[in-house]
C-alpha cells in the first residue's frame, strides 16, 4: 500500500523564510570577537574583526585566498600560538571568557575546541588507538570501547569500519580517513569543532557524507568552518562571514578584513556590500 | 569580468525574454485591430501567431533549466534567472489571452457590432499594448519607478472594462445585442488580466533589484468596490 509522503511543515517554513539571523542571534554565545587583528612578525595579515558565533550553528568563513580566513579560523583555538612571529591582538571571549587570558591552558582549550584540517591527518596507528589516543593522555574515565564506538558512530563510520578496529587508519579511504579524524576530535568531548577546509581533498560523495555529518553534529556541538567552496558554505552553513583582501595604494601590503557576516541566506540571495555579492556571484578580481 | 559563460547565458536569456515581450506585444496590437475592424482572418492570424509565443517560452523555460544547472548562479543573477522565468510565464498567458479575444471576435461578429463597446475594448487593447511596452522597458532598466506606473495604468484598464461592463447592461432588451455583448465582456476580461499581468512583470522587476517580494497591489485587500 502506498503511503503517504510525510511532510514537515517546520521545515517547509524554514525554507521559504531562511533562517532568521535573529533567531540564531537568539542562541547562546559561544565565541565573542571584538577588534581583532593578527600580525605574523609585524606585518598586519588580519585587522578589525568583530563577530559572534552562536551554539548549535554551523558558522562559515569565506573569501579568496590571503582574506585572512585561516588565520581567523586558527584564533578560536591559539593555533596561533604556535608560529613564530606571531601575534593576536583584540579580544576573543569564549563562553564570556577571555580566550587569550594568562590561566588560560591553551591544551584545555584545544580539548574543548577541536579541529579538523584539510587534509585528513590520522596517526600511523590502528583506527581504535587513533580515536583512543586523545581519552588517554587526557586520562578521561569510563569505558573505552565505548567511547571509540560513540566518536564513530558519531561521526557515521562505525558500520564501516566495526570490523577492523584494528587495521591501520593509513588503510582507510580520504573521505573515511577524514571521518575518522573528526571522530577523534569528538573523542575527547569537546564544545566545539573547527573545520578548515575539510572536504577540499575529498571527492564528491566524501564531501556530501561530511556535510551530512555537519548538519547531524550541529545538534550537539558548535560548528565553524572555512571553504573556499562558496556552494558548501550556502549548503552547509547558517550563518556567513565573507572577508576580503584590502590591498594598500601602493598594491604592496596586504591585509585580511571582514566584509560581511549574516543569515547564509541573505548572503547568497541579498547581500548588503557590493564586494560581496560580487564574490558570491563570481564577479570578484 | 569574469563568469564569462554565465554572463553570456544570462544575456541569451535576458534578450530571449525581451524579444518574447515583442512578439506578445504585437499579438495584442494584432487582436486589437482585429477587434475593432472585426477581421476575422486577422483574428486567425492572431490564433496562429501564438504558436510563436509558446514556442519561445519554451526555449526561455529550457534555457533556465540549463542556466540552473550548470552555472547554480546566486543573489541578483538567481533573482534575474527566476525573474526570467515568471516572466516568461507572464508572457505566455497574455499570448493565450490574445487567442480567446481573436476566437470570441470571430465567434461574435455575425451578430453585429455596438461601436461604444468595441471603442471601449480597443481602448482597452491600446492600453495594455502600452503596458506590456513598459513592463519590457522597465524590466530591461531595471527602473522600479517606472515599473510602479504599471499599477496607476492598470487602474486605467480596469475603469475601461467596468465601463464596457456597463455598456452591455443596456442591451438587455435587445437578445442579439446582449449575447453579442456577453461575448465582449469575456473579452474585456481577457485584456483586463493582460494588464494584471503586465503589473506581476513590473513587480519581478521590482524583486530582481531590491530582492523583496511584494506586490504593487493586493487584490484580496482592495478596499475599491467591485464594480
Amino acid at each position: 500500500m502506498e503511503t503517504q509522503p510525510h511532510i514537515d511543515s517546520s521545515r517547509i517554513a524554514e525554507v521559504a523564510q531562511g533562517i532568521d539571523r535573529s533567531e540564531i542571534e537568539g542562541r547562546e554565545k559561544v565565541f565573542s570577537v571584538r577588534e581583532l587583528a593578527v600580525s605574523y612578525n609585524g606585518k598586519v595579515a588580519l585587522e578589525d574583526v568583530a563577530l559572534d558565533v552562536h551554539r548549535n550553528t554551523v558558522t562559515a568563513f569565506i573569501g579568496p585566498s590571503g582574506c585572512g580566513k585561516s588565520t581567523f579560523i586558527r584564533c578560536f583555538n591559539r593555533m596561533n600560538d604556535l608560529i613564530p612571529g606571531a601575534k593576536v591582538h583584540g579580544s576573543v571571549l569564549y563562553h564570556g571568557e577571555d580566550l587569550y587570558g594568562r590561566n588560560v591552558d591553551p591544551v584545555e582549550i584545544r580539548r574543548r575546541i577541536g579541529m579538523v584540517f584539510q587534509k585528513p591527518n590520522p596517526f600511523p596507528k590502528s583506527i581504535y588507538d587513533n580515536i583512543a589516543f586523545g581519552p588517554r593522555v587526557l586520562g578521561m574515565k569510563g569505558s573505552m570501547d565505548d567511547r571509540v564506538e560513540g566518536a564513530l558512530r558519531h561521526a557515521a563510520l562505525w558500520d564501516e569500519v566495526k570490523g577492523r578496529l584494528k587495521d591501520n587508519a593509513l588503510g582507510l579511504s580520504g573521505g573515511q580517513q577524514q571521518r575518522l579524524c573528526i571522530a577523534r576530535a569528538l573523542a575527547v568531548e569537546p564544545d566545539v569543532i573547527l573545520m578548515d577546509e575539510p572536504a577540499s581533498a575529498l571527492d564528491p560523495i566524501s564531501t556530501t557524507r561530511i556535510e551530512d555529518l555537519m548538519h547531524e553534529l550541529k545538534k550537539d556541538y558548535t560548528i565553524v568552518i572555512v571553504t573556499h567552496n562558496m556552494q558548501q558554505a550556502a549548503r552547509v552553513a547558517d550563518m556567513t562571514a565573507f572577508f576580503s583582501v584590502l590591498v594598500d595604494d601602493e598594491g604592496a601590503a596586504r591585509k585580511g578584513i571582514l566584509v560581511e557576516y549574516d543569515a547564509t541566506t541573505k548572503i547568497f540571495t541579498t547581500p548588503s556590500d557590493k564586494r560581496t555579492e560580487d564574490y558570491v556571484t563570481g564577479r570578484f578580481g | 569580468m569574469m563568469r564569462v559563460e554565465l554572463q553570456a547565458d544570462l544575456d541569451a536569456l535576458e534578450a530571449g525574454f525581451q524579444e518574447t515581450g515583442e512578439i506578445v506585444v504585437r499579438a495584442i496590437r494584432g487582436v486589437t485591430d482585429a477587434l475593432r475592424t472585426q477581421d476575422v482572418e486577422l483574428c486567425d492570424e492572431v490564433i496562429a501567431f501564438d504558436d510563436e509565443v509558446d514556442q519561445r517560452y519554451l526555449a526561455l523555460e529550457k534555457q533556465v533549466e540549463l542556466t540552473l544547472a550548470r552555472q547554480t548562479p546566486v543573489a541578483t543573477d538567481l533573482r534575474l534567472v527566476l525573474a526570467i522565468l515568471h516572466n516568461a510565464l507572464h508572457l505566455e498567458r497574455m499570448g493565450d489571452q490574445c487567442v480567446t479575444i481573436a476566437k470570441l471576435t470571430k465567434l461574435s461578429s455575425h451578430l453585429g457590432t455596438q461601436s461604444a463597446v468595441v471603442e471601449g475594448l480597443a481602448d482597452m487593447g491600446e492600453r495594455c499594448d502600452e503596458m506590456v511596452k513598459v513592463a519590457l522597458n522597465a524590466f530591461a532598466t531595471r527602473d522600479v519607478e517606472q515599473a510602479r506606473t504599471l499599477h496607476q495604468l492598470d487602474e486605467l484598464v480596469d475603469n475601461a472594462n467596468r465601463q464596457v461592463f456597463h455598456e452591455v447592461l443596456g442591451y438587455a432588451d435587445n437578445p442579439d445585442a446582449l449575447e453579442w455583448g456577453m461575448r465582449q465582456i469575456t473579452a474585456a476580461r481577457c485584456f483586463e488580466r493582460i494588464g494584471d499581468n503586465a503589473v506581476d512583470i513590473g513587480e519581478q522587476t521590482a524583486f530582481l533589484v531590491t530582492g523583496e517580494l511584494t506586490e504593487f497591489t493586493d487584490a484580496s485587500h482592495d478596499p475599491r468596490p467591485l464594480r
